[in-house]
């Protein structure tokens, strides 16, 4: 993936970003809240329409040529719901038929996928019926099940168990290993550090810093430097009388 | 701390004023209208002052009616108002005494409670006959609303418990759906009773003034008849009767606050390990995965299975006018209205899927494949009943030489209503109740695109099918001709309808699906 580019004429949410994706790398999204991750990512999968600016999966834009780049991306949005009255097994299996796969191989492959997940004992159930964790791994069934050549997940690990995230590390890691490239945006700094090769901090809809991670961390932890490009203080003014054992 | 629940109350009635202005002066205009109603009843029973006998019959069913209501009506509107539930306050540290009055006491400031309040002004007046009926009414008025009032919260909190599985909201539902049915032909049978309609009801009144549901609407009267032994002991059981809701309510109050997660327990699963349920049966396409989807929910989701109900008994009405007015010619219309039915209903399908629609987005789910997959159950629904009611009709109206003709007219208006359907469930979706809602409710300030729909989605149907009704008309008329015309010309329109619109809304599909997404995640 390449010249992943994207403008946007006076859009408040997202003014008008950059970034390149190189092919096979594990990149991560970091930002506060109300940056325009989920906006950026929704942008590049398909789901909001840009108001300028292009994107680009493997050489296929989004925008006019939706087939043949939707074919290629997996995805895991944030915060959108799923047809919850299906079990988590339906629920994936619908999700390869949706991609044209044939029945056997998409039933096959979401048995695969719900075993790898440690969801077996629920895939019966119905997802309204899920955890918000399980229901994440669920969504990520979703995005795997069609073996996309790019994925791109907004906020995967959020209320997931750390068993589960560490399987899911896993299992993305493969991935990366086997030539695939994952996009994720999160919280969680300490796991973009170890997890993603390259990383991008935006705030405010622009981007402040983007690279190797090593490099854009350059020397200090991942959170430390997010603080100091972000700006902000972690100094906590007041609150005195919250420490009670002063009494 | 009652002060601080009533003010409370009073924030959350103010704040129904302070969202979008559409949603204001929709909901204005909502509360003059009822106005008009409640006042209106209001007066009507003021006047029954002047005559003793009919306030005996009236006032207890009008009571005891109150009651009722107010407790049953917030079981189906649940999700309307939880903002005062009890298991809410558990983390603050509230004397269970102090949040049992308060939150019954609270119950009363909202606008059902003061409609309730001027209904209950007009029994009042109606009540001060003589002076002493006037002191025991003034009395029973309060016992009555307060009865009513912490009635209705004890039901609702020991409900909650139901309401807050799955499962237990979707029964709900369903049994709702099913007395609202029986409600109706039950009335219109004893309305057709007729006659002695009044004598039903003076019997009913007095059994339900032996109840507890009606002590306090009989006393007065009695009072004033001149009973006062028996008016007095009725009013001390009602005082009984609030007494005992009331602790009841201070129990549920504390069991709830002191374990208020023991009401929230997960479901079984419902399918077997590896079983695909109907989406194994379905064709093995995109079109096919979301016909095999569709129905599942059909099976799963009261939101489809109050369509699945009612679509089937709304033209066995025509039968009414069949059999208790001889209009031969009513029954004839059942194929048609089940076809019009069908094909009207699909015009907002989409928006019953809210934003997991995305799912169709990222995959680039072919628009045909997403709007005929869309269509296949309600055009498995339309084989079995439309030739099935078309057929009975037209027996019923001794007509069966227009059954070619019904046919057709039946299969134009099915496809015209499919095909315009395709195209409005992308272009104009409007709110509708949550995948877990009751499907009674009604999302907040979304009357206006509802009604806009639906209106486009009727007119439009019938303006499609304009063709094949006049010839329709015609063949009634006895034109042997028109009904062959309209038995081939109805089959070409319809399918013809149906394929264009399917063309149109699976091109739309493709092309705005983004914007269908923001339209539905808005809503």
């Amino acid at each position: 993936m390449r010249a992943l580019g994207k403008r946007f004429g006076d859009l408040i949410a997202v003014k008008g970003i950059d970034l390149d994706v190189p092919r096979g790398s594990f990149f991560g999204l970091v930002g506060p809240n109300g940056a325009g991750k989920t906006t950026t990512l929704s942008m590049v999968t398909g789901l909001l329409r840009p108001d300028s600016g292009q994107a680009f999966v493997l050489g296929h834009d989004v925008w006019a040529d939706p087939v043949a780049a939707k074919r290629l991306l997996g995805v895991l949005p944030d915060g959108l719901k799923l047809f919850d009255r299906l079990t988590g097994l339906q629920l994936i299996t619908y999700a390869g038929l949706l991609r044209g796969m044939p029945r056997d191989l998409a039933t096959s492959r979401a048995t695969e996928l719900i075993a790898a997940l440690g969801l077996s004992e629920a895939q019966g159930k119905l997802v309204v019926d899920y955890s918000a964790g399980m229901t994440k791994k669920t969504t990520l069934a979703c995005a795997l099940v069609h073996a996309p050549r790019v994925l791109v997940l907004d906020e995967p690990f959020e209320a997931v168990d750390p068993v589960s995230a560490a399987t899911i590390r896993r299992i993305l890691e493969d991935y990366v290993a086997a030539g695939g490239t994952v996009v994720l945006s999160s919280h969680v700094m300490d796991l973009v550090q170890r997890l993603c090769s390259h990383v991008a901090v935006i705030a405010d809809g622009q981007v402040l810093a983007v690279g190797q991670t090593d490099d854009v961390r350059s020397g200090r932890s991942l959170e430390e430097r997010f603080v100091e490009l972000v700006g902000g203080s972690v100094e906590v003014e007041g609150l005195s009388w919250l420490r009670t054992s002063s009494d | 701390m009652v002060a601080h629940l009533l003010r409370l109350k009073l924030l959350l009635l103010r704040n129904l004023f302070r969202r979008s202005r559409a949603q204001t002066i929709g909901l204005i205009a909502g509360i003059v209208y009822f106005s008009f109603a409640v006042v209106g009843v209001a007066v009507l029973l003021g006047s029954l002052r002047t005559s003793l006998d009919d306030a005996r019959i009236v006032i207890p069913l009008v009571g005891a009616g109150t009651i009722v209501l107010w407790t049953i009506v917030p079981l189906f509107t649940f999700g309307s108002d939880p903002t005062l539930d009890p298991a809410r306050f558990a983390t603050f540290a509230v004397p269970t005494r102090d949040l049992a009055i308060g939150l019954a006491l609270s119950a009363l400031i909202g606008l059902p409670a003061i409609a309730t309040c001027v209904v209950m002004a007009g029994v009042f007046v109606a009540w001060t006959m003589t002076p002493g009926s006037a002191v025991v009414g003034l009395m029973c008025v309060v016992i009555g609303v307060l009865t009513a009032v912490t009635t209705s919260r004890w039901v609702s909190a020991r409900a909650t418990g139901a309401l807050q599985s799955r499962r237990g909201r979707d029964g709900l539902a369903i049994a709702g759906l099913l007395l609202l049915l029986v409600a109706g032909p039950l009335v219109a049978f004893i309305g057709s009773s007729g006659s002695d309609a009044k004598s039903t009801a003076a019997l009913l009144s007095d059994v339900i003034g032996w109840t507890p549901l009606g002590w306090v609407w009989a006393a007065p009267t009695d009072i004033a008849a001149g009973n006062v032994v028996i008016g007095l002991l009725r009013l001390l059981l009602g005082a009984l009767t609030l007494y005992v809701v009331g602790r009841l309510w201070a129990r549920a109050v504390a069991d709830q606050v002191e374990n208020p997660r023991a009401v929230a327990r997960s479901d079984a699963g419902v399918a077997a390990d590896g079983d695909l349920g109907l989406l194994a049966r379905t064709a093995d396409t995109p079109g096919g995965a979301v016909a095999g989807r569709v129905l599942t929910y059909y099976r799963r989701d009261p939101r489809f299975q109050v369509a699945l109900i009612t679509t089937p008994l709304v033209p066995l009405l025509l039968l009414v006018p069949f059999t208790v007015g001889d209009v031969l010619w009513a029954p004839l219309l059942m194929g048609p209205l089940v076809a019009f039915l069908l094909g009207f209903g699909e015009h907002n399908a989409v928006a019953y899927d809210s934003d997991a629609v995305w799912l169709h987005l990222v995959t680039a789910t072919p628009g045909v494949a997403d709007r005929r997959g869309r269509l296949i159950s309600s055009a498995l629904l339309a084989l079995l009943l439309v030739p099935a009611y078309t057929l009975v009709g037209a027996g019923l109206g001794q007509r069966l030489d227009l059954v070619g003709g019904l046919l057709g007219l039946s299969v134009a208006l099915l496809g015209a209503g499919y095909g315009l359907s395709s195209v409005m469930n992308v272009v104009l979706p409007y709110p509708v109740p949550e995948s877990g809602e009751s499907p009674f409710a009604s999302p907040p300030g979304a009357a206006g695109a509802t009604l806009l729909a639906q209106t486009v989605a009727s007119i439009g149907t019938t303006v499609v099918a304009a063709p094949v009704l006049v010839l329709a008309w015609l063949g009634w008329q006895g034109q042997v001709w028109a009904v062959w015309a309209t038995a081939v010309l109805g089959m070409a329109l319809g399918v013809g309808a149906a394929l264009v619109g399917i063309c149109i809304g699976a091109r739309l599909f493709e092309r705005r699906g983004p914007e269908l997404l923001a339209a539905l995640r808005r809503t």
